[in-house]
C-alpha cells in the first residue's frame, strides 16, 4: 500500500512538472474546457418519420427484427414476436411493465436470479432508455424496466421495446438529453459481432445473436 | 511458426527483424487483404459523415486539454472512482503495475482470471509474469485466444490476428481444443471459441481489463468491443481489475460524443462497434463487488513533458494509422518489436524505452502522412517521427565509432561543403569535369565504381548540365546590363 502511495505522489509530481508551463490553475480550469470548440454537428435535420425510418434502416443492416405497433398492440406484438422465436423461457426485469409478460409462456422475473438460472433461459424482454438512428444505436441504462447487465447478455435472444418519443438522430442529441452520466450504461450496436478472422463478419461471438425491436407509437 | 520477439528491450533493429517477414508471402498477403479491407470500410463511413474533418478538431482539442491538465482530471477522476467504491493504485512503473495486480489476485485466492483484449497489459508483459507466478490467465477476446493457443504473438492492436488466416486458425483450434472434425469456416470457427469460452466465464471469478476511457466528472470506466466478452468480464465475475494509461482520461461523460463517433468508424469501419460499456465503480447488485483501477504511468509522463512528443498521448488507439501505412501494410506488425506496431508503434514504443531500445522505429517510416490524414485525433506523427530521428542522430553522433563510420564522415563533408558557397560551387565544377568521364553520350550516367554503384546498380543517373543554375542566372543578369 505505502510503494503505491509514494509512487501515486511521485506520478503526481512527475506530471505537475511536465505541464507546469501550460496546466490551467484550477479556477481557470471549467472556462477552458468550455471554451474548447465543438464544430460538429449537434442536432439533425430530419422530420420525426425519417429519423424513424432511418432508425429502422439502421436496426435491420444489423439483422435486427424491427416492428412498429400502437399502445394498445403491443401485447399483441409481444405475444408475436415470442411466438415466432420458438422459444419458451424468457427473463424479464422486475420493474418490466406487467402487461408486457404475455399468457402461454414462462417467465422468469428477475428478482436476484442466480447467473446459471439466467443461462438457463432462453430470452430476455426488456425496455431501453434511448435509441440514436444515426448508428442504430440502443442505449441502457439499467433502470428497473431495462434490468441488470447479466440479463440482456447471456441468453441468446433479446427483444426491446423503444417508445418513438426515445429515438434520438444523433450522438449528441443523446448526450443532451443525458447530461449527467448514469452510473451503468450499455450502448448496443446490433448484435455481438467479430471480424477477427480473415475479417470476415461474425454474427453472434458471445452476447444475444438475435436482436428484435418493438417501436411503440407515443 | 512463430519467431516474432514483442520487447523493445531483445527485438532486433527493424531493418533486421523486418527480413523474415519480407521472404514470407502467406503472412504479407494475410496483412495486405485484412488492411484493405478495413481502408475499404472506413473509407466509406467516414465520406457519409459531412461533419468529420469538426469531430476530429473536436477530439484532438479535448484530447490536448486533458493532457494539458492531467494531473488535476486524474485526482478528480480518482476521487470520484472513489466515492462510487472503486479502489484506485497508482503504478509508476510497468513493475509496479504487474506487482500490484498480483497482489490484488493473491488477496482475492486467485489461480486463474478471464481478460478482455487490452493493450496495456501487454505493454507491461502482464500475463507471463503472471503464468509465472502461478495464475492461469485466459483470454477472452477471439484474436486473443487464437494468439494465446497458437503461442503467436499479436501484430495489430485493434485485430490482433490479422496475420494468421482462416486455415490457421482451424489449425491451431483443433490442435488445442481437441476438435478434430472443424472446418475452417470462420463461423464455425467463432463458434468453437464460443463454446470454449463460455465454461470461463461461468466460472472463473476474477478479471482483468483495459479501459478505452476514464470519465473524470463521474469516475466512470468505459471499454468499446464488439464480441460481447468484454460484458461478460465486465458483469459475471466477483472482481474487476482494469488497468489503464495516465493519459486515457476524459473531463466529462458527453466528451464521449465524439470519442464514440470517430473511434468505431476509424478503427473497424463501422457506425458504431456493437458493445461498449460504461460502469461506474461498484453498482450493488449488478456486476462486480470488487473493483480495482490501476493508473499506469510507465514513461507517460516523460513524453508528457516533451511539447512535440506530447500529442503522442492523445492517441485513442484506432490503429487507422496502421492499417494506412505503406511500411505496415507491407511488413506486418511484428517487424516493429513490439505490442505497439505500425506509426503509432514507431513513436510511442522508443519513448516508453526512453529511446534507450526501438530507436530504429522512428526510421520505418517513409514519412507519407497517410497516418496523419486519417489520426482521428490529429497526431501530427510525421513530426514527432523527424523529432525522434533528430534526438536519435544527435545521440549517436557523438559516440566515437562514428569517426570512421563512411555516412558520418559524408555527412560531415556536405555539412562544410553547403555551410560555404565558393566551395560549394568549387566542387561542383569539379564535380562536373569528374562525371563526364561515366556520362554516356545520351547524358545520363549508366555506370559509376565504388559507392556511386549503389544507385547505378539499379538505377540511371542523369548527367549534370554544363552549367548550373546559378551560373545561368548570373550570365543571364550580365546580358540583361
Amino acid at each position: 500500500m505505502n510503494a503505491t502511495v509514494q509512487s501515486r505522489q511521485r506520478i503526481l509530481d512527475r506530471i505537475r512538472t511536465a505541464t507546469a508551463s501550460v496546466a490551467k490553475p484550477a479556477p481557470e480550469l471549467r472556462d477552458a474546457y468550455a471554451a474548447l470548440p465543438r464544430p460538429y454537428i449537434r442536432r439533425g435535420k430530419k422530420t420525426v418519420e425519417e429519423r424513424i425510418e432511418l432508425l429502422v434502416e439502421r436496426l435491420r443492416e444489423y439483422d435486427a427484427e424491427v416492428v412498429e405497433t400502437t399502445p394498445d398492440g403491443l401485447p399483441a406484438a409481444i405475444a408475436a414476436q415470442l411466438g415466432a422465436s420458438g422459444k419458451h423461457t424468457f427473463v424479464a426485469p422486475a420493474g418490466l411493465d406487467p402487461g408486457f409478460l404475455v399468457g402461454g409462456f414462462d417467465w422468469k422475473i428477475d428478482y436476484d436470479l442466480t447467473t446459471a438460472q439466467i443461462e438457463l433461459t432462453e430470452g430476455v424482454v426488456t425496455a431501453a432508455s434511448c435509441d440514436i438512428a444515426d448508428s442504430g444505436t440502443i442505449v441502457l441504462h439499467h433502470t428497473a424496466s431495462e434490468g441488470r447487465r447479466v440479463i440482456t447478455l447471456l441468453p441468446d435472444w433479446h427483444l426491446c421495446i423503444l417508445r418513438r418519443s426515445q429515438v434520438v438522430e444523433t450522438l449528441p442529441e443523446y448526450f443532451d438529453r443525458f447530461e449527467t452520466s448514469p452510473a451503468l450504461v450499455t450502448w448496443i450496436s446490433g448484435p455481438s459481432a467479430t471480424a477477427d478472422i480473415e475479417m470476415t463478419r461474425i454474427k453472434g461471438v458471445h452476447g444475444p445473436r438475435f436482436l428484435h425491436v418493438i417501436l411503440v407509437r407515443d | 511458426m512463430n519467431t516474432a520477439i514483442l520487447d523493445p528491450k531483445l527485438a532486433p533493429p527493424f531493418r533486421e527483424a523486418v527480413l523474415p517477414v519480407l521472404r514470407n508471402p502467406m503472412l504479407r498477403k494475410n496483412v495486405a487483404h485484412a488492411t484493405e479491407v478495413i481502408q475499404n470500410k472506413r473509407a466509406r463511413l467516414v465520406a457519409e459523415k459531412t461533419d468529420w474533418e469538426e469531430l476530429r478538431e473536436a477530439g484532438s482539442a479535448i484530447r490536448t486539454h486533458v493532457l494539458e491538465n492531467l494531473g488535476a482530471y486524474l485526482l478528480q477522476f480518482e476521487e470520484r472512482c472513489t466515492a462510487a467504491g472503486g479502489v484506485v493504485h497508482w503504478a509508476g512503473t510497468a513493475d509496479e503495475a504487474r506487482q500490484i495486480i498480483l497482489d490484488l489476485l493473491r488477496q482475492e485466492n486467485a489461480t486463474e482470471a478471464i481478460k478482455i483484449k487490452t493493450m496495456t497489459s501487454a505493454e507491461i508483459q502482464l500475463n507471463p509474469y503472471l503464468e509465472a507466478a502461478g495464475v492461469t490467465v485466459h483470454e477472452t477476446d477471439l484474436a486473443e485466444i487464437i494468439l494465446q493457443l497458437g503461442k503467436e504473438e499479436p501484430s495489430h492492436i485493434v485485430v490482433p490476428a490479422l496475420h494468421i488466416n482462416r486455415s490457421q486458425v482451424r489449425e491451431i483450434f483443433s490442435r488445442t481444443m481437441g476438435l478434430k472434425d472443424l472446418s475452417d469456416d470462420p463461423k464455425e470457427l467463432t463458434g468453437a471459441a464460443r463454446h470454449y469460452l463460455r465454461e470461463k466465464f461461468l466460472r472463473v471469478p476474477t478479471a482483468i481489463s483495459g479501459a478505452n476511457y476514464l470519465i473524470a466528472e463521474t469516475g466512470a470506466v468505459a471499454v468499446v468491443e464488439s464480441e460481447g466478452n468484454g460484458r461478460m468480464c465486465l458483469t459475471l465475475p466477483e472482481t474487476m481489475i482494469s488497468v489503464v494509461g495516465i493519459e486515457k482520461v476524459l473531463p466529462r461523460f458527453q466528451d464521449l460524443e465524439v470519442m464514440l463517433q470517430v473511434l468505431a468508424r476509424s478503427a473497424t469501419g463501422e457506425r458504431m462497434n456493437p458493445y461498449t460499456s460504461l460502469w461506474t465503480g461498484v453498482t450493488p447488485g449488478d456486476g462486480p463487488q470488487r473493483f480495482h483501477v490501476v493508473l499506469l504511468d510507465n514513461e507517460r509522463s516523460a513524453i508528457l513533458a516533451r511539447p512535440k512528443e506530447r500529442q503522442t498521448l492523445k492517441c485513442i488507439r484506432c490503429a487507422a494509422c496502421m492499417n494506412h501505412c505503406p511500411v505496415y501494410r507491407q511488413t506486418g506488425g511484428h517487424a516493429y518489436g513490439s505490442c505497439y506496431p505500425g506509426p503509432i508503434g514507431a513513436i510511442l514504443t522508443p519513448q516508453l524505452m526512453r529511446m534507450h531500445h526501438a530507436e530504429s522505429l522512428p526510421f520505418a517510416s517513409s514519412l507519407c502522412g497517410a497516418c496523419y490524414e486519417v489520426c482521428p485525433v490529429k497526431i501530427d506523427i510525421p513530426a514527432v517521427l523527424l523529432d525522434l530521428r533528430a534526438d536519435v542522430v544527435n545521440r549517436e553522433r557523438k559516440q566515437a565509432k562514428r569517426a570512421f563510420d563512411l555516412m558520418y564522415i559524408g555527412l560531415r563533408i556536405a555539412n562544410t561543403l553547403f555551410s560555404r558557397p565558393w566551395i560549394f560551387h568549387a566542387t561542383q565544377r569539379l564535380g562536373r569535369i569528374g562525371l563526364r568521364l561515366f556520362t554516356a553520350k545520351d547524358g545520363w550516367i549508366k555506370w559509376m565504381p565504388s559507392i556511386g554503384g549503389r544507385w547505378t546498380e539499379n538505377r540511371d543517373l542523369r548527367g549534370l548540365p554544363d552549367q548550373t543554375f546559378h551560373e545561368w542566372w548570373a550570365a543571364r543578369a550580365k546580358e540583361q546590363k
